[in-house]
């Protein structure tokens, strides 16, 4: 039977195969090394990159990180700027070794030749590198970006070249383009234009990064996202008076962004240029949706903050009255959902990018899709209607309440969570590095789904690109249960029975672990599978001790019904210090497998597929664990009387649900984690905290 | 003049834009602790957020206080910044005089054709006011540190009195009773009470949450705290301090702000929530007695206004005046003839306090309220200031235009 999927998954927009592909082949789609020797030739012919407006914002951030994850494989960069450009790469190096170490700092600013040159005629020196690629990040000027092409390729015609553009679309430029996220030297998204996934994306990929497709519009998803929110703060406040800084309270609150404080945290005097920019170029393609308000054009002038400077903190606090929280949620939420139907209607982007870009990108809560899809289409396109009687000017264009007539389809109801399967063996991938509702319900669609096509044996993973790690669960989930038990034991249970649904309704279950880590929540959802592999260098922990929280989803008593007593201390050590474990050190007490990547996919596709292979599979018991005593007093962990309490609490869960039935323990695990939450340990702490600052407005 | 007739044809003030913070007696509440300056602006952008007033509106920014605050140089352009919205603009300072004055120069930028929207911001911090170390070369200290509120209080250099002992000094000229300065001290409070207890006062007084420098509540101003419901018994119970004065018969140091605005008519009929409602400058004129006689100033004020536009006291729907002194208000009923009953119905600085720049504000404020509450009809504002100084104004409400 062919392969089929729930929907396409993302790495197929990248040109790299589904994700069941990757477990029967036992190995990745392309390797780093192989597409280094393609896109800068073999390693005695090495090319060079070369980064132009090198110490730029994004030039910078670039030449950091592309210069760290390509330093492996000897591939020279060249830094190249104006000669009295004020130097971004030396600012950028306290980081790097941060980061890296300075030895390792120092190896990687070895790899990078600074040149300067008069932005008309390229330094000869430049030749000597032999340059293959060029990331273009110089102003955003249409007549000066196309000449500095020219006088590239009249040089070099072979080269690739990428514009790192804040809004060009490519058809304007001549040239591809890979449009990063902020903060640049860290972060991993780069919405690509391309006509096909080029080798280079591909590269990106196989370096870690996140590269996502997008189509060739003005702007891109990001932009529309942060650079709308922006605008819809802003709309806000002629209308109401409010104050900039409260408003990005409310909208952090409503969403999870703080568009103004990032704004000055970015520098306002550039990033209030990139914004009216971004907004300037989508109200004259648009219409009025976008169009700059006129706070933002005096200070794209003026490169003022939008938060008051210290000496003026404000004194008067703004609070919103009865019926006021309403209108705020249209002037903010309907100027984002139409400005989210124009991106749909235009099919910018592949559904789940579209979702997680602002996640992973300006701190959104929840994708925005994933928002539309909780509110429903009727209440997201009356709330569209609801923007449109506050602002008129918005209804004349670029409003497309059709795309949500889809909401209802599997593009839209898997924005996290996919399924693959061949007929025989399926593959659940997890398309986001936290656990939250969205994350758990779609896990029961897809589970739903492939016990529909009858599949029996599944592989749960994370999904090779979004995803590159998974951290655990959403605390930002766990705000209701600080006030209610019953909200925090809801959550505890339904979480926990969907982590049950992987063992007790398949034949064989395996949790492969192959991002740089697996902890908390995740770490007890993938330990619910009968088998757990993973690659070696992966980091496995129960952090929540430090935060503190008590584990909720069975990891007090699940593993420790696999395990044998003498392995109970590394799980009660495991949980009570929060420190974590490289997979390669925990084989037959945590994982049941960990090798090299390609060994570990192999071995996951043998045990799936019940073939030969040497992995024994540990039962879970089912009755009470006998022998089990409490050793809090000799682990260490975090100090003070919170991570005691907590200490505390998690050694009475994991006594309490190991000393009952298999059948009992899902509750007792649940009560625990639930009443601990309400109590002033977790209040004071990390969840509390977040709380506090996100919620209490 | 005529009858009636209004000096400034092309200025209103528009019904329902305005708003005022209570007036916490000094050093009792977090404007104790506040840039009151920055804390003026950002309330006022508050207030007219809540009238639903957009700040793009103003065009022009008149603020009014007396006590140097920090950063006082930078004057309206400053407030205007932290109201939201860069505005130029300059500052008025005529002492308790301040709010009223403020409120006419406005309608004066807005009559010569300037502007169209002016605000008027009026705020003052008695609390902890600041010490001016000023150089004198011709004193035998050389150097003179003065406490801006309390020293000014005690001594007007003009004279040397304190104006305390101008109260007592007018007291004796009227030959005024102690026994009616206490009940009419008395009537005053009542006329508060109920006036708060009607909910009069929380049409345009404006709860504010006050924050502190991490952003964190430090409390909000939402009492004239200070304000005591005293008995007949307990005012005629208290030392006399001069002539006529108790600590029942002299109003408080506060603080607090504010804030009106002063439009054309076009622009009063948009931003006003009741449109209906016309609300124009008469006349106005300003007297200063002879030494020591601050007092009877308002009254000799009156007297002029009153004159000059040809009105009398009968055509006055809203009698309603900044009395520091107990003792001003029956100066005035013995010479005008006038109830003293009659006037001050919803309170009056006597009995709320004296943050002086936004005293006379508030005081147009509540006039303005009640005449709309009695059908309209002319409103006569008045009041002293330092110097023995008179200030009064007629305004007039007229409704269904």
């Amino acid at each position: 039977m062919a392969n089929t999927s729930m929907r396409q998954s993302t790495l197929e927009t990248l040109g790299l195969g589904s994700v069941l592909d990757i477990f029967a082949r036992g190995q990745l789609p392309v390797t780093a090394s192989d597409l280094v020797d393609e896109v800068f030739g073999e390693p005695a012919r090495r090319g060079s990159l070369v980064i132009s407006g090198a110490n730029g914002i994004v030039g910078a951030g670039k030449a950091m990180q592309l210069g760290s994850r390509l330093r492996p494989f000897d591939v020279p960069i060249v830094a190249l700027d104006f000669a009295n450009a004020p130097d971004g790469i030396g600012k950028h190096y306290g980081g790097l070794v941060r980061a890296f170490g300075r030895e390792r700092a120092s190896k990687i600013m070895e790899g990078i030749t600074r040149l300067s040159y008069d932005g008309k005629h390229l330094p000869p020196r430049l030749k000597d590198s032999q340059p293959r690629f060029l990331l273009e990040a110089i102003p955003e000027v249409l007549d000066i970006k196309k000449s500095h092409y020219e006088i590239f390729r009249a040089e070099f015609p072979h080269i690739e070249i990428r514009s790192v553009t804040s809004g060009f679309p490519s058809s304007q430029l001549g040239v591809p383009i890979a449009h990063p996220a902020f903060p640049h030297e860290v972060n991993k998204v780069w919405e690509i234009i391309e006509p096909q996934p080029s080798r280079i994306t591909q590269l990106f990929w196989a370096l870690g990064l996140i590269p996502t497709p997008v189509s060739d519009h003005w702007s891109f998803v990001l932009d529309v996202l942060f650079c709308g929110l922006t605008l819809a703060g802003l709309r806000y406040h002629p209308a109401t008076n409010m104050p900039f800084w409260k408003i990005d309270k409310y909208i952090r609150r409503q969403l999870g962004p703080n568009p103004f404080r990032a704004h000055d945290a970015i520098g306002a005097k550039g990033a209030n240029f990139l914004t009216w920019s971004c907004l300037h170029h989508l109200a004259e393609h648009y219409g009025d949706l976008f169009k700059p308000t006129e706070d933002l054009d005096q200070r794209r002038e003026s490169g003022q903050n939008w938060y008051p400077p210290n000496h003026f903190r404000p004194v008067v606090n703004w609070k919103m009255q009865d019926g006021e929280q309403t209108e705020f949620e249209a002037w903010i939420s309907g100027a984002l959902i139409q400005m989210t139907s124009l991106m749909l209607h235009e099919a910018r982007a592949h559904l789940s990018h579209l979702n997680i870009i602002g996640e992973l990108c300006a701190q959104f809560r929840h994708g925005i899709l994933a928002d539309i899809r909780r509110l429903g289409a009727d209440a997201a396109i009356n709330t569209v209607h609801a923007y449109q009687v506050l602002h008129p000017q918005a209804a004349k264009s670029a409003w497309y309440p059709d795309v949500f007539e889809q909401i209802e389809g599997v593009d839209w109801q898997q924005l996290y969570v996919n399924a693959e399967h061949d007929g025989s063996v399926g593959v659940i991938t997890v398309g986001r590095e936290s656990y939250n509702h969205d994350v758990d319900a779609e896990l029961n669609r897809a589970i739903d789904w492939l016990k529909a096509a009858r599949v029996e044996r599944v592989i749960i993973t994370g999904d090779f690109h979004l995803s590159t790690q998974m951290i655990g669960a959403d605390t930002d989930d766990f705000f209701p249960a600080l006030q209610d038990e019953t909200k925090g034991r809801d959550i505890a249970r339904s979480w926990s029975e969907t982590a049950r649904r992987l063992h007790d309704e398949f034949r064989c279950s395996v949790a492969f672990v192959n991002g740089k880590r697996c902890l908390g929540g995740f770490l007890e959802l993938m330990m619910h599978c009968h088998y757990m592999v993973a690659v070696a260098t992966a980091e496995l922990g129960m952090p929540e001790v430090t935060l503190p929280v008590v584990p909720g989803m069975e990891g007090c008593h699940w593993p420790f019904r696999k395990a044998k007593p003498e392995e109970w201390p590394r799980l009660l050590g495991l949980l009570l210090t929060g420190e974590l474990v490289r997979a390669n050190d925990t084989v037959g007490w945590l994982v049941d497998y960990a090798g090299p990547v390609n060994e570990a996919l192999k071995t996951a596709w043998k045990i799936v597929t019940e073939r030969e292979h040497d992995v024994p599979r540990r039962v879970v018991e089912d009755g009470p664990l006998k022998g089990l005593g409490s050793q809090v007093s000799d682990v260490a962990g975090p100090s003070g009387s919170d991570a005691d309490a907590a200490r505390r609490a998690i050694v009475d869960t994991v006594l309490a649900s190991c000393q009952a039935t298999l059948a009992e323990s899902i509750a007792i695990q649940a009560k625990h984690s639930a009443r601990f939450m309400t109590g002033e340990h977790c209040r004071r702490g990390v969840v509390g905290a977040a709380f506090k600052k996100t919620m209490t407005v | 003049m005529k009858s009636g007739e209004t000096m400034l044809p092309r200025a209103r003030i528009p019904y329902g834009t305005w708003g005022s913070s209570y007036f916490p007696a000094w050093q009792t509440s977090p404007l104790a602790e506040v840039n009151i300056g920055q804390f003026a602006g950002e309330a006022s952008s508050r207030i007219l957020g809540i009238r639903k007033v957009p700040k793009d509106e103003l065009e022009y920014l008149v603020i009014g206080s007396t006590i140097p605050w920090h950063w006082k140089f930078w004057t309206a352009p400053l407030v205007s910044s932290c109201l939201g919205k860069r505005l130029p603009g300059y500052h008025v300072e005529q002492a308790c005089a301040t709010g009223l004055q403020a409120t006419l120069v406005a309608a004066g930028e807005v009559q010569n054709g300037a502007c169209d929207v002016v605000g008027v911001v009026t705020f003052d911090r008695t609390s902890d006011s600041p010490v001016g170390v000023f150089p004198e070369r011709r004193s035998y200290e050389r150097t003179v540190a003065l406490s801006d509120v309390w020293d000014n209080f005690g001594f007007d250099p003009a004279t040397g009195n304190a104006m305390i002992t101008t109260a007592g000094i007018a007291a004796r000229k009227y030959r005024l009773d102690r026994k009616e300065v206490d009940e009419l001290a008395f009537h005053r409070h009542q006329q508060y009470f109920a006036a708060k207890e009607s909910g009069f006062l929380g049409r345009f007084l404006v709860p504010l949450e006050v924050l502190n420098v991490q952003g964190r509540a430090l409390g909000t101003v939402d009492e004239d705290t200070g304000v005591r419901r005293l008995t007949l018994e307990s005012l005629r119970a208290m030392r006399e301090l001069d002539n006529c004065v108790t600590g029942g018969t002299q109003t408080h140091a506060s603080d607090g702000m504010a804030m009106l605005l002063v439009t054309s008519p076009e622009k009063a009929r948009q931003l006003s929530p009741r449109p209906e409602i016309d609300i124009q400058f008469i006349a106005k004129t300003e007297v200063r007695t002879l030494p020591s006689l601050m007092p009877e100033a308002p009254t000799v004020t009156v007297q002029k206004l009153l004159e000059r536009t040809g009105l009398t006291m009968k055509d006055m729907a809203v009698v309603k005046n900044h009395n520091p002194f107990a003792v001003n208000d029956a100066i005035f009923a013995h010479v005008m003839e006038y109830d003293w009953h009659n006037m001050n119905n919803t309170g009056c600085p006597l009995v709320w306090g004296h943050p002086q720049g936004p005293t006379l504000t508030r005081v147009l404020i509540e006039a303005l309220e009640e005449a709309v509450d009695l059908g309209g009809g002319y409103v006569l504002v008045f009041g002293c200031a330092a110097g023995d100084v008179g200030i009064a104004a007629i305004l007039k409400v007229s409704e269904g235009r």
